[in-house]
């Protein structure tokens, strides 16, 4: 199915992906997302616009890489970046669980001392 | 028996209220010179209360389970902290016989060694072990002799004694799950020495073991990558 000859595949693709970016702008806008971790799905999502708007660069570059099907090049674009940012989160969720084991460690002692009246108690009063 | 060096006891201790109480007290009855401190992962039941009234030294009670590296460290942490110069894991389950203690530390305290682990294969023991944990053994000995070219013919035994060195060593990195193996290689690779001592070992009194046959393959991989990755660091 084509509309003004474009594929419709192409035209959703514009309207998922710009759909996309706004939302991720708006989880950074609410906090919900950190920055740093946005601009990976920022760029992903402008990539995404770019090549469903000028799809004749997609084409372009199928060609140049023998893909028959040129939409099929964008899954693999997308599939490779999903793989890169699941492997960079794992290693965030490592350095994440190593820190919340060292907390907790020091929490668990620091109790146990300030229980013992290690750790000088704060003065009552004034 | 009389210590020169300060000894620290590290008991980590997960559900263990019924077999806790006897192993401190056993220690007590080595020597009233060690001290003893409790590591609660954050059991369910009475281990933190029975610990304390048994005599523990310390009891360190985890807001959740760590899991046993979280909760060994915990104690090597403790140690750091507290200036010790030697500390000695030893399990809560009552297999350890606390009379092996003078044993498993003399090397560390003679200074021939940094680290050192209590064997049931160096001499002849009154130990049976299941034909799973045999094969384990095999194997993760010919790992070691492989990367470290030393010998240790019991490398899970969890009855260890550390010096200085090597509970600073662990203050700063200790492997989160079935450490023991990998803790061997690491000690070794940062130029270290550890050599195996014979002890008596029984079975467990209370409780039961954490190793199912699925864990025990995932424990075999796990640490077998474990070790061939720290081996190269």
């Amino acid at each position: 199915m084509t509309v003004w000859n474009t594929p419709v595949i192409y035209l959703l693709s514009i309207l998922f992906s710009l759909f996309f970016v706004l939302f991720v702008l708006s989880l950074v806008r609410r906090r919900r997302l950190r920055e740093q971790y946005s601009i990976m799905w920022i760029v992903l999502g402008v990539i995404i616009v770019v090549v469903s708007l000028k799809s004749s660069w997609l084409i372009l570059l199928a060609n140049l890489l023998d893909v028959v099907y040129a939409p099929s090049l964008l899954f693999l674009i997308a599939l490779l970046f999903c793989f890169a940012y699941l492997l960079h989160l794992t290693t965030v969720v490592s350095k994440l669980s190593d820190r919340v084991v060292k907390l907790t460690q020091e929490l668990a002692i620091y109790q146990h001392d300030e229980q013992t009246h290690k750790v000088p108690q704060k003065q009552e009063g004034r | 028996m009389n210590l020169q060096s300060k000894v620290l006891v590290i008991i980590p201790a997960y559900n263990e209220e019924g077999s806790i109480a006897a192993v401190i007290q056993r220690i007590r009855a080595v020597s009233e010179d060690l001290d003893v401190v409790v590591v609660n992962d954050g059991s369910r039941d009475n281990t933190v209360q029975v610990a304390r009234a048994a005599g523990a030294t310390a009891v360190i009670d985890l807001p959740f389970n760590l899991g046993i590296g979280g909760a060994m460290q915990t104690g090597y942490l403790y140690a750091h902290k507290n200036g010790y110069d030697i500390a000695l894991q030893i399990d809560a389950d009552g297999q350890h016989d606390p009379y092996d203690i003078p044993n498993v530390i003399a090397p560390i305290e003679r200074g021939e060694v940094n680290f050192t682990v209590g064997s049931r294969w160096v001499e002849k023991t009154a130990y049976k072990s299941s034909l799973m944990r045999r094969v384990g053994m095999i194997f993760f000995s010919s790992l070691i002799k492989w990367v470290t070219k030393e010998t240790c013919k019991d490398p899970t035994s969890g009855f260890r004694a550390a010096d200085k060195n090597v509970i600073a060593m662990f203050a700063d990195y200790y492997p989160v799950d079935y450490p023991e193996v990998e803790v061997l290689v690491h000690i070794s690779r940062n130029g270290l020495k550890f050599r195996e001592v014979a002890v008596e070992m029984s079975e467990r009194q209370a409780g039961s073991s954490s190793i199912t046959p699925l864990k025990s393959i995932y424990y075999m991989v796990k640490v077998g990558l474990a070790v061939l990755i720290s081996a190269t660091r």
